[in-house]
């Protein structure tokens, strides 16, 4: 290799951008998962581009909303004390306390139906 | 539905860049960190306070998330395309380019060799694939995008690693299981990799005394690689995408070694996993704990694991110098597979999963010791389609290290 301030060419170590993302667990993945390339799903660039927040509330008032705490550790009291708050300055919301059965690395479909048919909004927490 | 996500104030560089990596600006609000293990009362000042990243109300900022209408960014998310990276960087003296690789975070903070182009195709000789031949893709976050990889790349890591084209195969089936070797996680993991097979000794892999200490020029390049490629194929950016709070030295090299199956009086790891013992592959093993000093038959093993259960249930990988196998057998264990069985037994007869519990044969017989890991086996990884179908590639005269003139006769004055 030549040295003494004589410019070389090198070869770039970096991999190249491939469009796939992992994504959450389904409900059937075993929890290793969530760190084992074999087994972690996968989300697309098309799939996530197809992706739209959802339209938000006018109001709060005479809502129902959702309060899931996801599973990280103090995310129970964390949503209890965010209920509380909710009782205390906003008492024309209805909220309901729930909490994921799942990890929180794994889908719960079951509870993204049974809040779609009884809530209005939801409010996740705490990642972290 | 209108949603608010909640993220503490730690994580909120990360998750700030993971939605616009992902092309989705969520609305978040960030209470301060931690929230757990503290009591209700402060959690309560939590939310009647400020968000410490944003300043305003954290209940203004839900309310506001859940009711504010969106804009027209929101309206039409858009996943802004990372650029491809090119081939060849810009040419520059040597000390630049050290310095490049440095200050870019592609090097584990150890000197590299630069991967020239003639070092990049010497290495590329260690195998017959075709330089541009897709390998595999990885990342080291559960959640971003994975970085896709092919031979010739792999091949740039390894120089830098300081391997030759006779460890190549070995690399390359490493590349192939798109695992990182550094998985992000705020819990610090650690990983440990084996190899099976004719490729130890060909290559010159320590399987005995000090295998896991730094006297072994295959075992600490080949491990080291694993590092370099989770840097570089596996996108780690300390903060952004590799969140270890301690970090672990096992980062370095991995517990890279072979498994010291001449004097190991149990099957091959790879046989007991399915694999023929012709079959050279390597075994990959993740987790947190390493504590080295133990002796004792299997009621010392049993109550070691008794000790470690911890929150994350009781995964283990014991690694075992050769007298302990022996000792185990004389025990009445003479297929390790059984002796997994009774241990997860007596544990906790509930957690009847034989298979959270391995065994490598590691050492020198200078002790009979053995290594406690909580660490879970993953996967192994055949080598041999990577191996040129002429051999594997050596130099005229290979690189090997002083290897320890004990035990040759393979008894060290035990009875077998």
């Amino acid at each position: 290799m030549k040295k003494n301030g004589t410019k070389i060419t090198v070869l770039d170590p970096v991999g190249q951008p491939s469009g796939i993302f992992g994504r959450r667990l389904n409900v059937d993945s075993p929890m290793h998962a969530i760190h084992d390339p074999t087994y972690q799903p996968r989300d697309t660039v098309e799939a996530l581009s197809a992706l739209k927040m959802a339209p938000r509330l006018d109001t709060l008032d005479g809502k129902t909303v959702y309060l899931v705490n996801t599973g990280f550790a103090g995310g129970k009291e964390f949503i209890e004390e965010l209920d509380g708050w909710f009782k205390r300055n906003k008492p024309s919301v209805k909220t309901v306390v729930s909490h994921k059965k799942t990890s929180m690395f794994t889908d719960d479909p079951e509870l993204w139906a049974e809040i779609k048919k009884n809530s209005d909004a939801v409010v996740f927490g705490v990642g972290g | 539905m209108p949603t608010a996500p909640i993220v503490t104030s730690r994580f909120a560089d990360y998750v700030q860049r993971d939605g616009r990596s992902h092309g989705m600006n969520l609305r978040w609000s960030f209470p301060p960190y931690p929230v757990g293990f503290i009591p209700k009362e402060i959690l309560r000042g939590y939310v009647d306070g400020n968000d410490p990243v944003s300043g305003v109300p954290l209940m203004d900022e839900v309310i506001f998330a859940l009711t504010a209408p969106l804009t027209k960014e929101e309206k039409h998310p858009k996943i802004v395309k990372r650029p491809l990276r090119p081939r060849l960087l810009e040419p520059d003296t040597e000390e630049n380019l050290h310095r490049l690789f440095l200050e870019n975070g592609w090097t584990d903070g150890l000197p590299i060799i630069l991967p020239t182009e003639e070092r990049v195709a010497e290495m590329l000789t260690g195998t017959d694939r075709d330089p541009h031949e897709y390998v595999g893709m990885m990342s080291v976050t559960t959640h971003e995008e994975r970085l896709k990889y092919d031979v010739e790349r792999v091949a740039v890591n390894a120089v830098m690693a300081g391997a030759r084209p006779e460890h190549f195969p070995v690399i390359l089936a490493l590349g192939a299981s798109g695992r990182p070797s550094l998985p992000s996680s705020t819990t610090s993991f650690a990983s440990m990799m084996v190899v099976n097979g004719p490729i130890r000794n060909e290559i010159g892999m320590n399987s005995g005394l000090g295998a896991l200490s730094p006297i072994n020029y295959a075992n600490s390049v080949i491990g080291r690689a694993w590092t370099l490629m989770s840097i570089n194929l596996g996108d780690m950016r300390p903060g952004a995408t590799f969140t270890a709070s301690t970090g672990t030295t096992i980062n370095y090299n991995n517990m890279c070694c072979a498994e010291n199956e001449e004097l190991s009086v149990w099957e091959p790891f790879h046989v007991r996993k399915g694999f023929k013992r012709e079959e050279s592959t390597v075994s990959l093993f993740r987790g947190w704990m390493v504590s080295g000093f133990n002796t004792g038959p299997y009621e010392r093993m049993l109550q070691v694991m008794k000790n470690l259960s911890g929150p994350f249930g009781a995964t283990f990988t014991f690694v075992i110098d050769p007298l302990v196998a022996k000792a185990l057998k004389a025990e009445g264990y003479p297929d390790p597979g059984k002796l997994s069985e009774k241990l997860v037994n007596d544990l906790n007869y509930r957690f009847k999963r034989p298979e959270t519990v391995s065994f490598i044969v590691v050492g020198g017989e200078m002790n009979p010791m053995w290594v406690t890991t909580d660490f879970s086996y993953f996967q192994s990884v055949v080598i041999d389609p990577w191996i040129p179908k002429a051999g594997i590639k050596k130099d005229a005269r290979p690189l090997r290290m002083p290897v320890a003139a004990v035990c040759k006769d393979g008894s060290c004055g035990i009875d077998h």
